[in-house]
């Protein structure tokens, strides 16, 4: 195993440098400006902004990350005040979380700067208006979001394996099982249930008592959960595993499960999602089956795509949308990016091994996989 | 105060009379307790009705509170998020009414509950199923209870229904104040108003009229009233006029006099002017009634009303006191001829011939004239006064006028006082009874006595029966003194046989209203019989005129006597207008023949040939016959020689008590007993 790693980063090492100078000579560098919709020390849109600048530092782009506090209203006059500087930047990231980025990129058509929708794109009503990209919107280049339904039904799939294993039934020979969503609106929280309803309904002896939804929260989450222990007891139900849509509701669900006196783990499996540093902490612990997610990297994939584009390999070639798999972090991979997750040492990670290909324009390896083989060998596990 | 005037007197009943209850009061009280149960009726119905339309509406408040509760916490029921279910219930209690709230869950547990308050016991509770649908299930995530309480609304119902009824009071205080009100301006007013109308009438007697000016029925009824009140008032000037006046002849009656003498006593002018009072009594006013008929009697009085109204001034009083009794007053007369001539103005203007019945009479009148001067303290007795004086003309000089004068007045005096003496006479036993004999002429033998009565008057001495037996009559004693005669005759005769000398008898002088008394041979058998004697040794004397006067009455009185074997005599036969034919018819047995026909015997030829028919007749009829008043020997030898034979006077004994008599029978030869039984029949007739 550490052979074959070996051989990969020294190959990679070697291709990466070749064929930065040789295939993509840094034609100019980059002016890019993301207007971040979360709170600074939102760990997930931090981390988003991080990788983004770490991959900028990495081919030659300048990032520039605008914080709208998860206020929608600055973030549309974060944007329209980047559409009216003198000096306009090659690319505006967005994200367009409660469909507020849209009035963003239409005035970004008319300022002709370039933009892409990161995590969050154009949805009903707006996509019907808008259409595809760079259709009818000419500066919309596309977006990059995260296939979050297949990482649900990921998750959902990996406890009902569990339970089976275990023989978790309930009296009523069902696997029960409790999910708890984010909320009911959002694009990622709607991908991510509906991965978990994917999965249950392809399993005829599991049952989802609830899905209840926690506001992405712990406490909320705790709550729920307790709630749901405590309902489960009434009706003579086993609780077999309980689904969060992020790893917070995951650690909540947790505390409400060792409150009812139950040991996760043993007694209970439970799952979450976002890579979070506590999540891997539990992992390790034992009390999380596993925290699916990465997509946190699109921040950086996103800079690997406009450094292609801008470079004349346009990601179009395949699909101006891409959408890129996460991957679940479970006690088997953890040790491989538990640290760079924890000590965010983004600029590890060496981004220009992710471009495309020479005459392979679009076609790009953003799998955990690839990731842990970009990164160099730390000193002594290399060997 | 007559019976009449107590009738006629409301004054009188008015203790009797139940106490006013004013009818405004009564009506009050009518009123008022229906007024009130009909304002609680009504506001506890209305607050009912009221009460349970909002309990109602409460009860659908509430549901539709629990559904839409429901609809809310269906989400988070569901999602488990029971804090927001609890944020829902809470929401909720802002409800005063909602006293708790309790949301189950599909398994039945409680998963949120708030509770206001739990002192309530007026609680209800609504439940209703919480049902959570999505875009793929529909189910029933639980249930959702709500307890709340119908305090609040007992506790307005209460405070309203205070205030109703408090406004209901109010209303009905203001009712009544209203009802009496105008109950007073409608009725208690004008009620009043003839109320003081009825009083004044009762003050003095006149009638005044309510001053009622309204239109409605009080009106009318004070309209009514006064009419009423002015027929009653001609009603009560007639009753007054006819109270003072006499209907025949339209003069004052005896009551105006005793005004009209106060009127005159007060009103006189000048205190030395003198009052003339004239009493006028008509002579022989009940023979003209029976021989003209009483309606020409009564035109007789009618004449004479006018006649003495045209004899006088208008300042002069004539009044009728009634029968045939007149008067006159002159208020002012200059002296007491002047006084006499007015009256025998007066008696003149009368005695002017009337035509009755197309016969002419001739009215006769005495009159009593009395003069006193207007400030006499007696004037009130003139009526008195005149009365003597009139009683004297009547007695002394009929048709004349009489003045009261000293004489009369003292004669008058001394009458009365021996009449108020009378019951002190009895009492004391003043009365004596003293007999005279009579005595056979032939053999100077005393045969009976006569009982005569004197009154031994402490002050007067004995006076003479001639002087009191009117009295005695007058005051209504003539049968006290009858009968006390007769025990005292009994008593003598009882003395006479224990003297020995059983033959003589006793006479008694009965007065004419004895005669009419049927008891009197009664108690004469009862005497006779407590003094163990016989009647047959009484004899009753009577009068003529008392036999005349009441002949059925009497003639049955005298067979009853006679029937006891009492013999009867008629007393001083002679002087009445009968004659001896005439008593034929009554049951006599003897007749004394009165002494005015012996006092001239013998010197009087015509008195001796008088003497001499009755002896004649009497021997005829079988009657006994006595002289009275024998005084001297020719006349005792005339009356044998005319056949008369027994006789009675001074000659053989002046009348003496009963002792003095038994002790001069004393020194008397002893009578034979043949003359007893020569006496007439004096056999009892007890069978007829």
């Amino acid at each position: 195993m550490t052979k074959i790693l070996r051989l990969l980063l020294v190959a990679g090492a070697v291709c990466g440098g070749l064929v930065a100078s040789a295939c993509h000579s840094l034609a100019r560098s980059l002016d890019i400006v993301f207007v971040n919709p979360g709170k600074t020390g939102e760990v997930y849109w931090d981390m988003v902004a991080q990788t983004m600048q770490a991959a900028g530092r990495k081919l030659d782009a300048h990032v520039e990350v605008l914080n709208s506090e998860r206020n929608y209203r600055t973030m549309q006059e974060l944007g329209f005040g980047v559409l009216a500087r003198h000096d306009k930047p090659d690319f505006l990231i967005l994200s367009n979380e409660e469909s507020a980025a849209v009035p963003i990129v239409e005035a970004a058509e008319a300022a002709g700067v370039k933009t892409l929708l990161l995590s969050n794109t154009l949805i009903g009503e707006d996509a019907v208006r808008l259409g595809p990209p760079r259709q009818k919107l000419k500066t919309w280049l596309g977006d990059i979001t995260t296939d979050l339904q297949t990482a649900g039904a990921r998750m959902a799939n990996a406890l009902i394996r569990t339970a089976r294993d275990e023989k978790w039934q309930s009296p009523d020979g069902k696997i029960h099982i409790l999910g708890i969503g984010g909320d009911e609106i959002t694009p990622a929280s709607i991908a991510r249930n509906a991965g978990l309803k994917l999965a249950v309904d392809a399993a005829p002896d599991v049952v989802v008592d609830r899905l209840l939804f926690a506001n992405w929260t712990q406490s909320e989450a705790e709550n729920v959960t307790a709630n749901y222990l405590s309902w489960a007891s009434r009706k003579q139900i086993r609780p077999a595993g309980i689904w969060a849509g992020n790893d917070p509701m995951a650690l909540g669900a947790i505390r409400a499960v060792m409150a009812a006196g139950l040991v996760p783990g043993r007694d209970i499996q439970l799952v979450g999602l976002n890579w979070s540093e506590e999540a891997l902490r539990e992992i390790r612990a034992g009390r999380l089956l596993l925290t699916d997610g990465g997509h946190f990297l699109l921040g950086g994939w996103s800079i690997v795509l406009l450094r292609d584009y801008a470079d004349g390999c346009d990601f179009a070639a395949v699909s101006p949308r891409v959408e890129v798999k996460t991957s679940a972090i479970t006690r088997q991979n953890l040790g491989s990016v538990g640290d760079l997750i924890k000590t965010r040492a983004f600029d590890r990670i060496d981004f220009a091994r992710f471009r495309a290909k020479a005459g392979r324009c679009g076609h790009y390896d953003f799998s955990l996989d690839a990731l842990i083989s970009s990164l160099p060998v730390p000193e002594g596990v290399a060997d | 105060m007559s019976k009449d005037e107590a009738m006629i007197d409301p004054e009188r009943h008015e203790p009797a009379a139940p106490r006013l209850r004013p009818v405004v009061r009564a009506m009050i009280w009518a009123t008022v307790p229906v007024l009130l149960l009909v304002q609680l009726l009504a506001s506890t119905g209305m607050e009912a009705s009221s009460f349970w339309s909002q309990i109602s509406q409460l009860d659908a408040h509430m549901a539709r509170v629990a559904e839409s509760r429901a609809e809310l916490i269906a989400e988070p029921l569901w999602k488990m998020r029971y804090d927001q279910v609890t944020g829902v219930l809470n929401e909720i209690m802002n409800d005063e009414t909602i006293a708790g709230a309790t949301v189950y869950d599909d398994t039945g547990a409680a998963i949120a509950r708030v509770v206001a308050r739990s002192e309530d016991h007026s609680i209800a509770e609504i439940s209703r199923p919480v049902h959570y649908s999505n875009g793929n299930m529909a189910v029933q995530a639980g249930r959702i209870v709500i307890a709340y309480s119908y305090a609040g609304l007992y506790a307005g119902a209460g405070s309203r229904m205070v205030r109703l009824l408090v406004v209901g009071l109010l209303a009905t205080f203001a009712t009544l104040i209203a009802m009496r009100i105008s109950a007073n301006i409608f009725i208690g007013r004008p009620l009043a108003a003839m109320m003081s109308a009825i009083q004044r009438s009762k003050q003095d007697g006149r009638a005044y009229p309510a001053d009622v000016k309204s239109s409605n029925e009080f009106g009318q009824l004070a309209r009514a009233f006064n009419a009423m009140q002015h027929t009653t008032s001609g009603a009560l000037d007639r009753l007054g006029h006819m109270a003072g006046h006499d209907p025949l002849t339209g003069l004052p009656n005896r009551r105006s006099l005793t005004e009209r003498l106060a009127v005159a006593s007060r009103d006189g002018g000048r205190p030395d002017a003198l009052v003339a009072f004239c009493f006028i009594d008509l002579d022989d006013f009940k023979g003209i009634n029976d021989t003209f008929g009483h309606e020409a009697g009564d035109n007789f009085l009618v004449h004479i009303a006018e006649r003495l109204r045209g004899a006088v001034e208008a300042e002069d009083w004539v009044a009728r006191l009634g029968g045939d009794e007149f008067v006159v007053i002159r208020p002012e007369v200059g002296h007491e001829k002047a006084a006499y001539a007015f009256a025998q103005q007066v008696l003149d203007a009368i005695s002017e011939p009337i035509r009755l019945h197309d016969k002419q009479v001739v009215p006769r009148a005495s009159i009593g004239l009395a003069v006193r001067r207007a400030d006499d303290p007696e004037l009130s007795h003139l009526p008195t006064l005149a009365d003597i004086a009139l009683y004297h003309a009547k007695s002394k000089a009929p048709g004349t006028v009489a003045v009261l004068d000293e004489a009369l007045q003292r004669d008058y005096r001394h009458d009365r006082d021996l009449e108020l003496a009378i019951p002190a006479g009895f009492a004391e036993g003043q009365f004596e009874v003293w007999y005279q004999s009579q005595v056979d002429l032939e053999s100077h033998d005393v045969v009976g006595l006569e009982a005569l009565i004197r009154w031994r008057h402490p002050e007067h001495g004995v006076i003479g029966p001639g002087e009191f037996l009117p009295l005695i009559e007058r005051s209504g004693n003539n049968a006290r003194l009858t009968r006390y005669v007769l025990t005292d005759a009994c008593r003598a005769l009882q003395r006479l046989a224990a003297a020995g000398r059983p033959q003589i008898r006793i006479a008694i002088n009965l007065p004419p209203s004895e005669l009419a008394d049927h008891s009197l041979a009664a108690e004469l058998r009862a005497t006779c019989a407590r003094f163990d004697v016989a009647a047959s040794s009484l004899e009753l004397e009577i009068t003529e005129g008392s036999l005349i006067n009441n002949i059925a009455s009497a003639t049955e009185t005298l067979h009853r006597l006679r029937r006891l074997g009492a013999t009867i005599a008629l007393d001083d036969f002679g002087t009445g207008y009968s004659s001896l034919a005439h008593l034929r018819r009554f049951p006599l047995d003897k007749v004394k023949i009165d002494k005015a026909f012996i006092s001239e015997i013998p010197n009087s030829a015509e008195d001796k040939a008088i003497v001499g028919v009755i002896a004649s007749l009497a021997g005829t009829l079988g009657l006994t016959l006595v002289a009275e008043g024998i005084e001297r020997p020719g006349q005792a030898a005339a009356m044998r020689e005319m056949g008369v034979r027994f006789g009675q006077g001074y000659l053989y004994q002046r009348p003496q008590p009963l002792d003095a008599l038994l002790e001069w029978l004393e020194k008397r030869p002893r009578a034979e007993s043949c003359i007893v039984t020569d006496s007439p029949s004096i056999a009892p007739e007890f069978a007829a």
